[in-house]
């Protein structure tokens, strides 16, 4: 019992030795305040209020009712292809887009760029690129080439590449050159640079954002259905406007876990990438 | 033969790499160049093959001439030059195989090499030329897997590959412990005896200089200061590249470091005695000249000694 009383006292003999903690700066407190002003501001803008919540909670249970799920409806042969389209645009966009995506990323990264102005080009090619959303794509493709596989897939491919390029680019940036440096020793070219002593280089993080990416296609597959991309998207739409809800939630609980799985599995594949 | 006349280097940054130096070279000559950190004998070797552009004076490499040459005559240059590292450079995630390969991209075309698709001849030349550095059955080993010295001597069967005229090592020996320094320095030498090919190696340790070198050139503040053979290579030339004579320091036992050089050395001037303690990544690597130097004379020790603290930290994961 001694022992450890003494050790107690040691312990607090140190605190009572130790300089107190400084009080928050005026900055801390000035900032906190305005954090908080500015939300009951925006909050005040819009009548926020989650009274709603609580008034209308029994409104729901008509249209909840109508939600449960109708399982024959997966058995349909419309709703299989409609599946299977969602997945082969999946794969199909992840290949090109990560393709094209490791092209524009060689080229946008000051590693592997040949000069300051195609490295220049490629950065603004790829913010461009990034700055719209995957919906948007899939509004302007179907308009180009009207509504179906073709159109979702092309958006899902410049999707693709926004965001492969960019991760892609900034692996390349974080390359170690002593590799580099050998082959152009060596006497190599730039083709070869970029493939012998780059791309083993950055292949463990590629071939993560690649499964990533189809991850994201899987996902934004709905959202490109939604606005006329094919897939089970465009089944969700068309159950939509015809009030079944039964095969809507039917469907949106396959979705869910045929993510999940997908999910669970590609991050499992990507764990053993890196 | 490799002739640098009135040779000037001015990086960027105003730094003078070189200033003035004039050298020959002579076909099949094994040349070891000594001097402290930021002395310009990494520069001196990298405008061999032009990975520093020389800024004034000439140099002609065979029939080369590096002043203002063009990127395709540049290749063509440095694929009769074979080139290793301190840091080997290896792409470690790939087989040994691979890496050796990349000595044969200069005669391999974009295409082939893309697709990893290098001949059966040149395939050949690279399982030769890593049996020449006794590390064949380590063929399709991934590279990350091979110690430090292994992995040296794939750089070496690397730059064999090339089957060079002249071969270029920059400080090869610095992240590798002395036996195996001494290993990959014999490599080096015999490889100089056998196929008669130019060799032009930086290295810190003058011991090491004077053991493996035909010819010793002493580099300080880019210029150089001696140019003789090992025997030559008194104490009074000691002064000479190393800005300053023997002192006790130098000689005192492990623990008690020599005070640091005068040049790109300057930033462990301060508290240099406890450098050893402090340098925790490479303090293995930092203790062990001193040991390795102590079974030998005194002299030995005084090149080991100071080159020790001059040197500049390498990455902890390259060493063995």
């Amino acid at each position: 019992m001694t022992a450890p009383t003494q050790a107690h006292d040691g312990a607090t003999g140190a605190i009572t030795r130790a300089p107190r903690k400084p009080a928050p700066t005026a900055f801390t407190v000035i900032g906190l305040a305005a954090v908080l002003l500015i939300t009951l501001w925006a909050g005040a803008g819009i009548d926020f209020t989650l009274a709603p919540l609580i008034h209308d909670l029994t409104r729901g249970e008509e249209v909840l009712r109508q939600f449960v799920p109708n399982w024959s409806f997966l058995g349909r042969d419309a709703v299989i292809t409609a599946s299977l389209t969602t997945l082969y645009m999946a794969i199909i966009s992840s290949v090109i887009g990560c393709a094209v995506a490791m092209v524009v990323a060689l080229l946008a990264s000051k590693v592997s760029a040949p000069n300051a102005v195609v490295y220049q080009v490629a950065k603004a090619v790829m913010s461009a690129v990034r700055s719209l959303p995957d919906v948007a794509y899939g509004l302007l493709f179907v308009a180009f080439v009207g509504t179906g596989a073709l159109g979702g897939m092309a958006a899902l491919i410049m999707f693709n590449i926004g965001v492969a390029a960019k991760l892609t680019a900034e692996s390349i940036d974080a390359v170690d050159p002593g590799p580099i440096e050998a082959v152009e020793a060596a006497g190599g070219n730039r083709i070869q640079r970029a493939f012998t002593a780059i791309i083993p280089q950055v292949a463990p993080n590629y071939f993560s954002y690649c499964f990533y990416v189809f991850e994201l296609n899987l996902r934004a597959s709905l959202v490109i259905g939604v606005v006329g991309g094919g897939g089970i998207g465009q089944t969700i739409m068309t159950e939509l406007a015809r009030f079944n809800y039964d095969n809507i939630s039917a469907v949106i609980v396959l979705f869910i876990v045929v993510v999940f799985v997908l999910d669970r599995v590609s991050r499992a594949i990507r764990r053993r990438l890196t | 033969m490799i002739e640098f006349r009135d040779v000037s280097v001015t990086y960027p940054t105003g730094t003078k790499g070189l200033d003035g130096v004039s050298l020959t070279i002579p076909e099949g000559e094994f040349v070891v160049i000594v001097g402290l950190s930021g002395a310009g004998k990494s520069t001196l070797v990298r405008s061999i093959n032009g990975l520093v552009p020389i800024t004034g004076g000439s140099l002609q490499v065979g029939e080369t001439d590096l002043s203002g040459i063009r990127r395709r005559s540049l290749r063509t240059l440095r694929s009769d030059i074979g080139m290793i590292f301190q840091g080997f450079n290896l792409v470690t995630r790939t087989s040994v195989m691979n890496n050796v390969l990349t000595g044969r991209l200069h005669s391999t075309s974009s295409l082939r090499s893309m697709l990893g698709w290098y001949s059966r001849a040149d395939k050949e030349i690279a399982f030769d030329a890593l049996e020449r550095v006794g590390i064949l059955e380590k063929a399709w080993v991934r590279a990350s897997q091979l110690s430090g010295g292994q992995q040296q001597r794939v750089a070496i069967a690397r730059a064999l590959a090339q089957q060079p005229r002249v071969m270029l090592a920059d400080e090869p020996v610095a992240s590798l412990d002395p036996p195996t320094a001494n290993a990959v320095m014999r490599d080096l030498q015999r490889i100089n005896r056998e196929l008669g090919i130019t060799t032009v190696v930086n290295l810190h340790f003058l011991d090491l200089a004077r053991r493996y070198g035909d010819r010793i050139i002493g580099m300080r503040a880019g210029k150089v200061v001696f140019d003789g053979t090992g025997a030559q290579a008194d104490d009074a030339v000691f002064e000479r590249i190393y800005g300053r004579s023997l002192t006790a320091e130098d000689v005192a036992a492990p623990g008690a470091p020599a005070r640091a050089g005068t040049d790109a050395g300057a930033g462990t001037d301060a508290g240099a005695g406890a450098d050893a303690s402090t340098e925790t990544g490479t303090g293995t690597r930092d203790g062990e000249p001193l040991d390795d130097a102590a079974s030998t004379s005194p002299g030995s020790v005084q090149a080991a000694g100071t080159p020790r603290v001059a040197s500049t930290p390498t990455d902890p994961a390259a060493t063995p």
